[in-house]
């Protein structure tokens, strides 16, 4: 920690004589050790899933969301402090609205992602504020089809194909990179999400968690209704929603079964080796 | 000697990443006296334990109403409180002007958490001092939510903020799961088993210090304090008024083995029933 004592990591917006703004990147900190939080971008859609770990039974279960829609298209998850994220998203609600107002049609993802961009970055310029402590991940589908975005509290942002981030991302990544995204399909995208969550879990099972998950998707239904609409072309027909409770039931229910299976095989090849060792 | 310098205000992370005002504010909460709040299917309850700063002063308010299907209990710094409330006030009058209808609870606690986040994120403004437990009832049933300094609002079955609430959330963790079929009367008194269990060693629940107040689905937010008070207390039975810490206390000094009973004692405060502990439940 060659930033404390310095004196350069006290305010907001002051760099460091190597060119560190210390204050965004202790704002990344507060990321790091926020819930587990993966996007999926596959063929015919984009899906979202955290990790919650249910902190008292007092809490009522399926309330406190972590995952909000945005628009009718426009899904965000958010990792980090959760107040932040609430403010990130009341904040790409209101861009989402003015585009229609300005436009007449639903905003583009990659234009959301640049406008929300911009406003965390906003928050690296002054000492009168400080950083978002938050990384929101950005899901929806335009006429370019399905889109995902990640927007760090420095203001940066890429697009993905998969993108992770909070205490599991490194487990999530690597899951992740193994995964071929462009053929994968929402409802295969579903199962491997459930198991990517488990499987970053793994550092601190005994807390209890569940997920939760949604997607951008588009059938006949909302696609017709998009078009019949009567005020005009002003939603494109793709829909962010919570993944219908079965789906996502019987995909958790897979992902655990398949984790510990995995579990009771290390634990086997570990007691071979030992055994090897004693021998 | 060792200083910290990165919680002088709310505009700075430390290494970590964590705001130490935000934290700080959330102390002041531990601060003021605790407040319960449970639900049944049908209604929801609000308790707390008033404190007078001298013996002929009057007690502090602890519970706000904020509409005839909404109130919220404090613990924490009472103006800052007010201005929240003031502000529930507000947006319940103008869902009523625009919309004809009571705000949703969802709607005003979302309002307040909003607002307080603000208060975390610009210089020259500090967190508001203090924990909420709003109570209300909407289209969708009733609800209980809490709410904290940084802006951070969550929906429980039951909860507890304040001076000891650990000991109430012990209570509410036993029993929360006999709440949604319970009767009005049966709420207030898990409310008020749980509110009895903060209770310092030589204090006990009377008319002075306990406030209520109830919410149910067709029924108007009613509020009892004084007097008014007496009826659940005596539910509550003999001696039910007093901690069962102190209880148990008292009992063990009566049998003159004071000593050996700590070990209960010890055992109570670990979450751990001690035989002598559920002897006292004689409303149960």
């Amino acid at each position: 920690m060659t930033s404390i004592g310095t004196g350069y990591d006290l305010s907001n917006s002051v760099f460091s004589p190597d060119g560190r703004n210390f204050q965004v990147e202790y704002a990344q900190k507060a990321v790091e050790n926020g819930p587990t939080t993966i996007g999926l971008r596959c063929k015919d859609g984009v899906i979202l899933a955290c990790e919650k770990l249910i902190t008292s039974k007092l809490l009522v279960p399926g309330s406190n969301k972590r995952i909000s829609t945005v628009d009718r298209h426009i899904g965000i998850a958010t990792s980090g402090l959760i107040p932040d994220g609430k403010h990130f998203i009341n904040r790409a609600r209101d861009e989402a609205i003015s585009w229609r107002r300005n436009f007449k049609d639903s905003v583009p993802i990659a234009s959301l992602a640049d406008r929300m961009g911009s406003y965390a970055q906003a928050y690296t310029l002054y000492s009168s504020v400080r950083p978002f402590g938050v990384t929101a991940i950005v899901a929806g589908a335009d006429n370019d089809g399905p889109g995902l975005y990640m927007i760090e509290p420095s203001g940066l942002y890429w697009g993905y194909f998969g993108a992770a981030t909070g205490k599991g991302r490194q487990a999530a990544k690597s899951e992740i990179e193994k995964l071929n995204l462009s053929e994968l399909t929402l409802l295969q995208g579903i199962k491997e999400a459930a198991r990517i969550i488990y499987v970053a879990h793994d550092d601190n099972k005994d807390k209890e968690f569940e997920i939760e998950m949604t997607w951008v998707t588009k059938d006949a239904k909302t696609a017709n209704a998009a078009v019949t609409g009567s005020r005009g072309m002003i939603w494109n027909g793709w829909v962010h929603e919570e993944v219908p409770k079965e789906l996502l039931e019987e995909a958790a229910r897979e992902a655990k079964k398949a984790v510990e299976e995995e579990d009771e095989e290390d634990d086997d090849a570990k007691g071979e080796e030992k055994m090897d060792e004693d021998l | 000697m060792f200083r910290n310098n990165y919680d002088n205000d709310s505009v700075t992370f430390s290494p970590q990443g964590r705001i130490f005002q935000v934290e700080y504010a959330l102390e002041a909460i531990k601060q003021g006296s605790a407040a319960v709040g449970l639900r049944s299917k049908t209604h929801v309850a609000l308790v707390a334990l008033k404190r007078n700063a001298e013996e002929l002063g009057s007690y502090q308010k602890k519970i706000i109403p904020i509409d005839k299907h909404l109130g919220v209990a404090l613990a924490g710094l009472s103006p800052d409180a007010r201005v929240l409330s003031n502000f529930m006030r507000q947006q319940s009058m103008a869902s009523r002007l625009l919309y004809k209808r009571p705000v949703p609870v969802s709607r005003v606690v979302n309002s307040i958490a909003d607002k307080a986040q603000v208060n975390t994120q610009h210089y020259g403004k500090r967190p508001y001092g203090v924990g909420l437990l709003i109570a209300g009832v909407d289209e969708t049933g009733p609800h209980l939510w809490e709410f904290q300094p940084s802006g951070q609002i969550l929906e429980y079955f039951g909860a507890a903020i304040g001076a000891r609430s650990q000991s109430a959330r012990t209570y509410l963790e036993r029993h929360f799961e006999s709440f949604p079929d319970v009767s009005r009367d049966e709420l207030v008194l898990h409310g008020l088993k749980a509110l009895r269990d903060t209770l310092q060693q030589d204090k006990e629940l009377t008319t002075d210090n306990t406030s209520i107040a109830i919410v149910g689905i067709g029924e108007d937010l009613k509020q009892y304090d004084g007097p008014r008070v007496k009826r659940f207390l005596d539910l509550l039975g003999e001696d039910g008024t007093k901690s069962q810490r102190a209880a148990r206390l008292d009992t063990a000094m009566d049998a003159g083995g004071a000593d050996d009973d700590n070990d209960d004692e010890l055992a109570g405060l670990l979450g751990e029933s001690g035989p002598s502990g559920s002897a006292m439940d004689t409303t149960e």
